[in-house]
């Protein structure tokens, strides 16, 4: 029995390091993942969460997008899925996906920090073109 | 031939259904004719997959745009190759095709089964076609139908997203669902010793081998996944932690727990309960997989559709499944009990279980961060996300400690090791581990993690090596053989254990691999032709990229090509150059593919992007002054250990599940553990 209770407090121990472990690892690395909306509500209601790293999922405005002649620098508009008036620029300083496009109705998901000058600074850019993946009978008809 | 299939896929239910209700009376009454009849319905239900499934692809080779799916991934310039592709292109097929996997492996295992292990098959038969019958249920009933026909014919289709149109298309979904639909069979037998109350090993000895095909599959398929989203730009480098590349994780993890779970039973007679419970556990996760996959609930770069209502029948399904095997666990729970107690805390069977419990915390972990957002949302109204560094930041711990559990496990004996053994059997691989560490500090390797992880890549390495060595001496002095003859033996007489060691082998390398990240150099430049990109190696070297321009040839299916062309000098000295391309494909005319260049040598490969070309559309008509270009050159840092290590876990794993000549592996062990004697001399 002394055998069995040195190994079950060897296994509470895994048990308890693996909590710890993704205890922390959720506070330091959580993001909030917030729609436009969202995140305009809330920095209105806060200002220091112009500081706060975010997660923001919309949609790439169309014709919104252009890129700086001779450096690595995206500008494009970011707005609401549901409400088109809601909307914020982005920069973005780094190779934007493949799937990534203003012509078509592009959902992203975009994380950084939405600055004071209400301009978002990504770090992350995730594209997904979510209207070109399956059509309806219609679409395919047009 | 479509309509064939169609019908073929409408049949397919009723048989399906009548089999598994054929199979479960059939074991209840112990009615033979019952249970032969349910068989042949496993037989029936596969050949039926494979009209079906022939159907689809006939109505992709012959441009049938009449039918839905076909319309949406296909389009007539499309090569062949990814129009036979084509039937797991999406969701309705990929539903097909699993099934078609699913009814493949359900007749592989009743045929081998015919003769033996009669008393199972009854019930394993009607779990199989229970399992096959829902999918066809959702086929059918759930607005995936493939045959779905549109009203109109379209001239054409809309064309395969570009960035499915690579090879690896053609290899690594098929490989996945190898592995996730390979562990049905050892699923439907543990639930028939449940049901049958046949609960002593022989379960575990039947399915081992399917097990490991499973687990095969599995770090196969997750492999060629890497290498297919290394090669891709915008899915984050061979591994983003993204919810479907953790999907297809989180089975192989429990899996790989089990396969080791599985052997302290065998041995010891332990563990009943948890390997029941994991072999549940590991199945349930393979429909996990398919439902995060093609459900669409969580966001991920890899979902190519959504379907909410699929979403809640998998769930359903899910839960089903779950509450039947607990409720059959905790029936035949009082025969589940453990013949034997774990004797010391230094002992094979203890380290297993450190395995096991921290390859499930590991899934745990994944598996929370992958619905966190989910969770968070459900609780508090706000969806709060966790990213890389989260998954990278618990799992980089867990890693290091299963590497140094690689090291342990093989040198300590079942039962109770002796301290004294352990110090001798440590003694060199720490002093290895160690001299590896400080030579790399010395050569000016600071970063703390990455030591730790290539010391204890030393450490596990020298222990099996070790291990071989003494194996084989052990064997050549006893039975008077020369080592080549000797090795050749060792290995061969006990398979699985000198096969795991192998693959242990190449999980170490590819760990290894992942510190490498830590070293990765980047640089980002716009240039004109003739202009150079110079970027050092962390290994002392330097490489000069000189641009060439671009050229625009035309590819099958593509509408505009533009290739630039590096010349590349390694410290001066020419080396085989390099191209990077933008590619428009037909029907996908809005959105260029980026298509990378890569240089692999053994320690680093040098990798190209062409982000940008000033003026694309100049680019693609061949204008001389539409030539200037912005590229991202990368040296990414034993990233190729990936693939050499994942060589050497598919040798292992071939050489594990081999077929043996005889059947002595199978018959049950002595007291010793059943070790032979040249290998008892060892210990």
């Amino acid at each position: 029995m002394k055998e069995n209770g040195k190994f079950f407090v060897g296994l509470g121990g895994v048990a308890l390091v693996v909590t710890y472990l993704i205890w922390t690892g959720v506070s330091e690395s959580m993001l909030y993942y917030l729609t436009p909306v969202e995140l305009m509500a809330r920095v209105e209601q806060d200002p220091t969460f112009h500081q706060v790293g975010v997660k923001v999922s919309g949609r790439v405005e169309r014709g919104s997008w252009s890129r700086a002649e001779d450096e690595l620098l995206h500008h494009f508009t970011v707005i609401d899925l549901l409400d088109e008036s809601v909307r914020f620029p982005v920069e973005y300083r780094d190779i934007l996906p493949d799937t990534f496009n203003d012509t078509e109705n592009v959902d992203v998901v975009i994380e950084g920090r939405f600055r004071e000058d209400g301009v978002f600074e990504a770090t992350v850019v995730l594209a997904k073109c979510g209207s070109r993946y399956e059509a309806t009978a219609e679409e395919l008809l047009g | 031939m479509i309509l064939l299939g169609e019908l073929a896929l409408w049949i397919a239910l009723p048989v399906g259904i009548w089999g598994a209700v054929a199979g479960f009376v059939g074991g209840r009454k112990e009615r033979g004719d019952l249970v032969l009849s349910g068989e042949h319905c496993v037989y029936a239900v596969f050949f039926l997959l494979v009209l079906t499934s022939a159907g689809i692809i006939t109505a992709f080779v012959t441009d049938n745009f009449e039918y839905w799916y076909v319309a949406n991934y296909s389009n007539r310039e499309l090569p062949l190759f990814y129009k036979v592709a084509g039937l797991w292109a999406g969701q309705r097929g990929s539903l097909v095709f699993w099934v078609l996997l699913l009814s493949f492996f359900s007749a592989a295992a009743v045929f081998t089964n015919r003769t033996k292990n009669r008393e199972f098959m009854p019930y394993v038969v009607g779990v199989l076609l229970t399992i096959s019958s829902f999918f066809l249920v959702v086929l059918l009933f759930a607005d995936v139908n493939p045959f779905e026909r549109l009203p109109f014919a379209p001239a054409d289709g809309r064309g395969l997203n570009p960035q499915l149109q690579n090879y690896w298309m053609t290899i690594h979904p098929p490989t996945l669902y190898l592995g996730f639909t390979a562990f049905t069979i050892p699923f439907a037998f543990a639930m028939s010793a449940l049901l049958s109350g046949k609960l002593d090993t022989r379960w575990i000895l039947i399915t081992r081998r399917w097990i490991l095909l499973s687990w095969f599959f599995l770090a196969n398929g997750i492999i060629f996944g890497m290498r297919w989203a290394y090669e891709m730009l915008g899915w984050g480098g061979f591994w983003f932690w993204d919810p479907v590349e953790n999907a297809s994780l989180l089975p192989w993890l429990a899996a790989t727990a089990f396969l080791h779970s599985i052997q302290i039973q065998e041995n010891r007679g332990m563990l009943k309960v948890w390997n029941m419970g994991l072999v549940t556990l590991t199945f349930l996760l393979t429909i996990f997989a398919t439902f995060l996959t093609r459900s669409g609930l969580i966001e991920s770069v890899h979902t190519f559709a959504e379907n909410t209502k699929i979403a809640f029948i998998f769930l359903a399904f899910m839960g089903v499944m779950a509450g039947c095997s607990a409720l059959l666990i905790a029936w035949r729970y009082p025969q589940l009990k453990s013949e034997n107690q774990i004797q010391s805390f230094l002992s094979r069977e203890s380290a297993f279980l450190f395995n096991n419990l921290i390859l499930l915390g590991a899934a745990f972990s994944i598996l929370w961060g992958t619905l966190f957002p989910l969770i968070t949302e459900g609780l508090t109204g706000t969806a709060i996300a966790v990213g890389p560094p989260f998954f990278n930041r618990v799992n980089l711990p867990i890693g290091l400690a299963l590497m140094a559990l690689m090291g342990i496990g093989p040198v300590i004996a079942w039962r109770r090791a002796s301290r004294r053994n352990l110090v001798k059997n440590f003694r060199m691989p720490v002093i290895v581990g160690s001299m590896v560490v400080a030579a790399l500090f010395l050569r000016g390797v600071h970063h703390g993690m990455a030591l730790l992880t290539f010391g204890l890549s030393a450490f596990v390495m020298t222990i099996i090596i070790v291990e071989f060595v003494k194996g084989t001496k052990a064997r050549a002095r006893i039975e008077g053989e020369g080592h080549l003859l000797a090795f050749y033996h060792l290995v061969s007489r006990n398979r699985r254990r000198w096969g795991g060691y192998i693959v242990h082998v190449g999980v170490v390398m590819i760990f290894t691999a992942f510190a490498g990240v830590a070293f990765n150099r980047e640089l980002i430049q716009t240039v004109d032709p003739g202009d150079t990109i110079t970027i050092g190696s962390p290994f002392g070297h330097e490489y000069t990229l000189t641009y060439q321009g671009l050229s625009s040839p035309r590819g099958k299916n593509m509408v505009r090509q533009a290739v630039a062309l590096m010349t590349v000098e390694r410290n001066g000295r020419p080396i085989e150059s390099l191209t990077a391309e933008k590619v428009l494909y037909v029907k996908w005319e809005s959105s260029p593919l980026t298509i990378v260049g890569i240089n692999s040598y053994i320690l680093e490969d040098l990798y190209l992007i062409l982000e940008n070309v000033n003026d694309l559309g100049g680019a693609f008509e061949n204008e001389a002054g539409a030539q200037r270009a912005t590229f991202k050159v990368q040296v990414n840092v034993l990233v190729g250990w990936i693939w050499y290590g994942g060589f050497v876990v598919t040798l292992g794993g071939i050489i594990a599940m081999w077929p043996s000549r005889g059947s002595t592996r199978t018959a049950p062990r002595t007291k010793t553990g059943g070790k032979r004697p040249a290998l008892a001399a060892r210990s």
